[in-house]
C-alpha cells in the first residue's frame, strides 16, 4: 500500500498511533519491564526484613522452580488450555452449523447458546457452584439421568476439580466462538455449495471439505482469542475451587494472585509474572505468525 | 496540521475532563479541631451489618460531636486487608481503624500496618478489668511480643448443629465422644439403594479445611498450633489420629460423603431440609438455620475423643488501629473502639448479627438475658466457648496454612496416608517458618 | 437436506439450547424462591410460592444502584476513548506505509497477550503516581489504548477496496475526509462488534476493578458481587446468591435480549472472516 500525502504530514501516522501506543506502553510494556526488574529483588510484605526490596539475584526464580506446586500449576494450566480451547472452538463450530439455518425460533436457540458470553464469569461460576452440588445439583442430576454413576464431588475431588472448571469455561465460551463461525459461514459463497450439492457431496463431506477449509482464517482468529482468554480468566477458580483441592485446579494466573495477595511475596510474584508473560508470548506469537502468513497469502 | 492538533487537543481534554468526574477522593485528615476517621469494614454475614454499624456511628458521633466516622464497606476480610495494602502502597493514607481477621496478626505486624494498643489501653481507668472481661479464647490471637495488638469484635465459633427432634425420635442423645458421634451418624444415615437421602453428618473439608478440622485435633489431645508464632504441630500422633477419625466417618461408618467434601455452602440448607442430621459449621449461620428449620435445632461443641470432652475453635475479626494514620485520628479511633465494645453494645451487636459477644459482661445485659431465654441456641453457642482452643495463626500464615491444607486434603482424598501427609506438611512448614525464627 | 435430517437437527437444536440455557433459567427460578424452602428439599426448580423478597434483601445489603452507575460510567468512558484511539491507530496502520510499522503494530498487540491482572503490581505503582487509587478513572485508564480494537478496525479498514481509496485521494480528500467518508462508513459493523466486545468485557471485568478500588463509592457491579460470592459464614443461601448474581448480570443480559439481532448482525458483517 502506498500513501500519497504531502511531506509535511509524514509524521501523521505516528501521531495517529501515539495515543494507543502511549497507553499500551504505560500499562503493558512498562509494567512488563518493571516486573522483570522486580523479579530479581526479594520483597515479602509479611516479613519485616524484606518489607522493602532487597536484591536477591535469581533467588525468586530458584524458589519457584524448586517448588513442586509450580510444576503442578504449569501442568494444570497446560491441560486447561489444551482441553478447553479446542473443545470450545469445536463446539462453537458445531453450534454454528446447527444454527445456520432459517427456522422458526432459531433466534431463541442462538440466544440460548450465546447468552453466557454476556454474563460475568463470577456470576456464572456462582450458579455452577450449585450445579455441581452432589446429589441434587442440576449438573449431577443431568448426568445421573444419562446413566452416570461415578463420583459427584466435582469441587472436592482432585481428579475432577480441573475438569469442573474446564466445563464451566467451555459452557461460557462456546457460544462466543459460535458467533464468529456464524458470521464466517453466512458470508461464504453460495456457488461452491451448489456445485458440491450437484456433485452429490453428503453433509459431512461438505463440512469437512468445503466449510472448514473456507473458514480457516476464522478458525485462526478464534484460536488466538481463545488461547489468550484461557490464560486470562480465573474468576471461576476463585469461586469454585480456590485452586484446590491440593492445587489440583490451580492455574498460572490464580497462582500468581495467591503468591502476591495471599503469601504477600512481591518478588516471587514478579518472577512468576515474567514466566507467565513468556508463556503467553510464546503461544500467541506463534499463532500470530501463522495468521500473518494466512493474511499475506490472501492479499 | 490544524486538524491533527485539534484532534489531539480534544483527546487530552477528554481524558482530563474524565479525571474531573472520576469521583472518589482520599480523605484528608484535619490537623486541629474536628477529626474524621475511616473504618474499613468487611461485610460477610447475612445481616444488614451496614445498617447496624451506621446506627452505632450515629450514636457515637452524637456523643462525640467533634469526631466524624466514615465506614467503608468492603467484601470480605481479605478485601479489607487488600484495601489497606493497596491504599498504603498506592500512596494514600490508611484508615485509622479496620476490622480484619484475628489470625492476620503476624502479617500485619510484619508489614508495619498496625500498632500496639498498649499506649491507648494505658490511658483507660480500668485497663486490666477491660481486658480480662474479654474471653481468653478471643484474646488469644491479639497478643504478641508482650503487647496487645487488637480488640475482639465480631467473633464466631465452630459448632455442631443437630436436628434435636430427629435424635429424639431415634432414641439418641447428643453424642459426647468420637465413638458416639460416629455411631450416631451411622444410625442416622438413610440410603435408598445407592443414593443417600440423609447423611448422618456433613463436615465440610473444602473451602476452609483447617478451620473445621482444628476441633478434631484439639479433641484428640493436641492442637496444631501452640503459643509460639513459629511452631506448628502437624506431625503428631494426635493429629494423625484426628485425620484418620475423619476419614473413618466415611470409610468405616459411611455416615458422610467420601473424600474432601465441598459442603460448606450446602450444609445449612441440607440440615434444614432434612438431608443431614448433623452439620459442622459456624455460629454465623445460626440465624439462617433458625429461620429455615422446622424442627428444634441443637447446638453443641464438637465431641472430643475422650467421652465427656468437647472442642471448638474461634474465628472472625478484631479491631485494629493503623500505624500510619495521623495521631488525632488514632486517638479518635480508640475512642470508637471503646464505644463499640461497651458491654451493652456488644450484647446488642451479638443479638442483631449472630456473632458471639466477646465480653463476659455482655451476658449480664438485660437485652441479652431476654434474648437467651427466647433463643436458647444462642446460650448453647456461648457454652461452647469454654472448649475452644487457639485458632491457627503463625508467621507466613497463608503459606503455612496452604501447606497444611494441601496435605490434609491429600489424606482425606486417600492420595497418601495421614502419617505421610503430615510428615511432609511438617517438613515444609518448618522450612517456611525457619526464616522467621 | 432430507426430512429426517431436518427433524434430527431440529431436535438437536432444541436439546442443546435447553441444556445451555438451564443454568440461568435455574438461577432465575431460585432467585424467586422463598427463603423458607431450602434447595435440598423437594424440587430444586420450584417451591410452592414465588417471591421478590430476595431481590429486596440483596438490594438492601449492598448499594447496587451506586454500583450500576459506576459500571455504566466506567464502561462508557472506556469505550468512548477506545474507539477514538483505536480508529486513529487502525487508520494509520491500514492507510499509510511508514517506518517501523510492523514493529509498532506488534508492540501494540502485546496488550492482547498480557492481561492487565497479570501486571497488577507495577500497575498499582502507576496508578499511585497519578494519584488515582480507588477512583473509577483508575478502573478504565489502562484500557484507553486497545490492541483488540486497533486490530479489529484495522482488519475492517484493510477490507475497503483500494479503488475507493484511490478515488477519494484523487478527488483531493484530506486524510480526515478519507477516514470519515471512505473508511468509516463500511466499517461501522466492525466498530459495533468491537464496541459490544468492549462493553461486555469491561462490564464483567472482576479482578482489576476489585483490586484497584476499595470502597463502595467507586466499585462496579462485579466487584460488589464479591460480597455475596464470598459465602463466608453463612454458607450458600442460593436464593440470595442467585438474586445478587442476576442483579449484576441482568442489565447486560436484558440489553442483549432486546438488541440481539443488531448485536449478531454486526458481528456477521464486521468483516471478521
Amino acid at each position: 500500500m502506498e500513501s500519497r500525502q504531502k511531506p509535511a504530514a509524514a509524521v501523521l501516522p505516528y501521531l495517529l498511533i501515539f495515543p494507543t501506543l502511549f497507553f499500551v506502553s504505560v500499562f503493558t510494556i512498562w509494567p512488563t519491564l518493571s516486573s522483570l526488574v522486580g523479579s530479581f529483588f526479594i520483597q515479602r510484605l509479611n516479613m519485616a526484613k524484606y518489607r522493602h526490596p532487597v536484591f536477591g539475584g535469581l533467588g525468586n526464580y530458584s524458589n519457584l522452580l524448586g517448588d513442586p506446586t509450580f510444576y503442578q500449576v504449569l501442568q494444570n494450566t497446560a491441560l486447561y488450555v489444551l482441553i478447553s480451547v479446542p473443545v470450545s472452538i469445536i463446539l462453537g463450530f458445531l453450534f454454528a452449523l446447527l444454527i445456520n439455518r432459517k427456522m422458526r425460533g432459531i433466534g431463541l436457540a442462538r440466544l440460548a447458546l450465546f447468552h453466557p458470553t454476556v454474563l460475568p464469569m463470577v456470576s456464572v461460576a456462582t450458579v455452577w457452584l450449585f450445579l455441581y452440588t452432589p446429589d441434587y445439583g442440576l449438573f449431577n442430576q443431568a448426568i445421573r439421568f444419562l446413566g452416570y454413576r461415578g463420583a459427584q464431588n466435582w469441587t472436592g475431588n482432585p481428579d475432577m476439580a480441573l475438569l469442573a472448571i474446564i466445563i464451566v469455561a467451555v459452557w461460557k465460551n462456546a457460544g462466543y466462538y459460535m458467533i464468529f463461525y456464524l458470521a464466517g459461514m453466512q458470508s461464504l459463497p453460495r456457488e461452491v455449495y451448489e456445485a458440491a450439492r450437484l456433485d452429490g457431496a453428503g453433509p459431512v463431506t461438505t463440512v469437512m471439505r468445503i466449510t472448514l477449509p473456507l473458514l480457516r482464517r476464522t478458525t485462526l482468529f478464534v484460536t488466538t482469542i481463545a488461547f489468550i482468554g484461557a490464560f486470562q480468566t480465573v474468576d471461576h477458580v476463585f469461586v469454585l475451587t480456590s485452586g484446590g483441592p491440593s492445587n489440583a485446579s490451580n492455574v498460572l494466573l490464580y497462582y500468581l494472585w495467591q503468591i502476591r495477595f495471599e503469601n504477600l511475596d512481591v518478588g516471587e510474584a514478579s518472577a512468576l509474572t515474567v514466566i507467565l508473560i513468556a508463556v503467553l508470548l510464546f503461544f500467541t506469537v506463534t499463532n500470530f505468525l501463522m495468521s500473518e502468513r494466512e493474511e499475506r497469502a490472501d492479499v | 496540521m490544524l486538524r491533527v492538533s485539534s484532534l489531539a487537543a480534544a483527546l487530552v481534554l477528554a481524558v482530563a475532563g474524565a479525571g474531573l468526574f472520576a469521583g472518589g477522593q482520599p480523605e484528608k485528615a484535619a490537623v486541629n479541631g474536628p477529626v474524621t476517621i475511616q473504618v474499613f469494614y468487611p461485610v460477610a454475614v447475612d445481616a444488614p451489618i451496614a445498617q447496624i454499624l451506621n446506627g452505632y456511628v450515629t450514636a457515637f458521633e452524637k456523643a462525640n460531636p467533634n469526631i466524624t466516622v466514615k465506614p467503608v464497606f468492603s467484601g470480605g476480610y481479605n478485601d479489607v486487608k487488600t484495601a489497606i495494602q493497596t491504599t498504603i502502597q498506592g500512596g494514600g493514607k490508611p484508615p485509622a481503624l479496620a476490622v480484619m481477621l484475628a489470625t492476620d496478626l503476624y502479617d500485619l505486624i510484619n508489614a508495619g500496618y498496625i500498632e500496639p494498643l498498649d499506649s491507648y489501653l494505658g490511658k483507660m481507668p480500668d485497663k486490666s478489668g477491660y481486658l480480662s472481661d474479654f474471653y481468653p479464647t478471643f484474646m488469644s490471637n491479639s497478643e504478641f511480643d508482650g503487647k496487645i495488638w487488637s480488640i475482639p469484635f465480631q467473633r464466631s465459633l465452630v459448632v455442631m448443629y443437630y436436628n434435636k427432634d430427629l435424635f429424639k425420635s431415634e432414641g439418641l442423645g447428643a453424642p459426647d465422644s468420637w465413638q458416639a458421634l460416629a455411631q450416631d451418624a451411622q444410625k442416622l444415615t438413610v440410603r435408598n439403594g445407592s443414593d443417600v437421602s440423609r447423611w448422618g453428618i456433613l463436615w465440610s473439608s473444602v473451602g476452609l479445611p483447617y478451620w473445621l478440622f482444628q476441633p478434631l485435633a484439639i479433641g484428640a489431645g493436641k492442637n496444631i498450633v501452640g503459643n509460639s508464632d513459629t511452631e506448628v504441630y502437624f506431625n503428631t500422633p494426635q493429629n494423625i489420629d484426628a485425620i484418620n477419625y475423619y476419614i473413618s466417618l466415611s470409610e468405616k461408618y459411611h455416615a458422610t460423603p467420601a473424600g474432601a467434601q465441598d459442603t460448606w455452602g450446602a450444609s445449612p440448607g441440607d440440615l434444614t431440609s432434612g438431608r443431614a442430621a448433623m452439620i459442622v459449621h459456624s455460629t454465623g449461620s445460626l440465624a439462617g438455620i433458625m429461620k429455615q428449620a422446622k424442627f428444634d435445632v441443637g447446638v453443641m461443641g464438637i465431641p472430643g475423643k475422650t467421652p465427656g470432652t468437647y472442642a471448638s475453635v474461634p474465628g472472625g475479626g478484631n479491631l485494629y488501629i493503623m500505624k500510619d494514620a495521623p495521631q488525632d485520628q488514632k486517638d479518635a479511633a480508640f475512642k470508637f473502639i471503646q464505644f463499640l465494645t461497651q458491654p451493652d453494645r456488644v450484647a446488642d451487636f451479638s443479638i442483631q448479627t449472630g456473632y458471639i459477644a466477646a465480653r463476659k459482661s455482655a451476658y449480664d445485659a438485660q437485652a441479652m438475658k431476654d434474648y437467651l431465654t427466647k433463643v436458647p441456641q444462642a446460650a448453647e453457642t456461648r457454652d461452647v466457648l469454654q472448649y475452644a482452643g487457639k485458632e491457627m495463626s503463625v508467621q507466613d500464615l497463608a503459606k503455612v496454612r496452604n501447606i497444611f491444607q494441601d496435605y490434609l486434603l491429600q489424606a482425606f482424598n486417600m492420595k497418601m496416608s495421614a502419617s505421610e501427609a503430615m510428615q511432609k506438611a511438617q517438613t515444609e512448614a518448618d522450612a517456611a517458618l525457619k526464616a522467621f525464627k | 437436506m432430507s426430512r429426517a435430517g431436518r427433524l434430527f437437527s431440529a431436535a438437536g437444536i432444541v436439546i442443546v439450547a435447553m441444556v445451555w440455557a438451564a443454568p440461568v433459567l435455574w438461577a432465575i427460578a431460585a432467585s424467586l424462591r422463598p427463603f423458607e424452602f431450602p434447595l435440598g428439599s423437594g424440587n430444586v426448580w420450584f417451591s410452592h410460592r414465588f417471591t421478590l423478597a430476595n431481590y429486596a434483601k440483596v438490594w438492601s445489603l449492598a448499594p447496587f444502584g451506586r454500583y450500576f452507575v459506576n459500571t455504566v460510567f466506567v464502561v462508557t468512558l472506556t469505550l468512548a476513548v477506545q474507539i477514538i484511539t483505536s480508529t486513529m491507530a487502525a487508520f494509520a496502520f491500514a492507510h499509510f506505509k511508514f517506518r517501523g510499522q510492523r514493529l509498532l503494530f506488534q508492540l501494540i498487540l502485546l496488550q492482547m497477550m498480557i492481561p492487565t491482572a497479570a501486571l497488577l503490581v507495577p500497575n498499582f505503582a502507576t496508578i499511585r503516581v497519578l494519584g488515582l487509587y480507588n477512583t473509577r478513572l483508575a478502573i478504565a485508564l489502562p484500557f484507553f489504548g486497545s490492541a483488540f480494537g486497533t486490530f479489529l478496525i484495522r482488519q475492517a479498514f484493510l477490507g475497503i477496496p483500494r479503488s475507493l481509496v484511490d478515488a477519494g485521494t484523487m478527488d483531493g480528500c484530506s486524510w480526515w475526509q478519507l477516514l470519515s467518508h471512505i473508511y468509516l462508513p463500511p466499517s461501522l459493523a466492525a466498530i459495533t462488534a468491537f464496541g459490544i466486545s468492549s462493553i461486555s468485557f469491561h462490564w464483567n471485568d472482576f479482578l482489576w476493578p476489585l483490586i484497584i478500588t476499595s470502597s463502595d463509592q467507586s466499585r462496579t457491579l462485579t466487584a460488589g458481587l464479591v460480597r455475596f460470592t464470598q459465602l463466608g459464614e453463612i454458607g450458600a443461601q442460593w436464593q440470595i446468591l442467585t438474586a445478587a448474581t442476576l442483579l449484576v448480570a441482568g442489565p447486560l443480559l436484558l440489553a442483549f435480549l432486546i438488541f440481539q439481532k443488531n448485536f449478531i448482525e454486526s458481528f456477521v458483517h464486521s468483516g471478521i472472516k
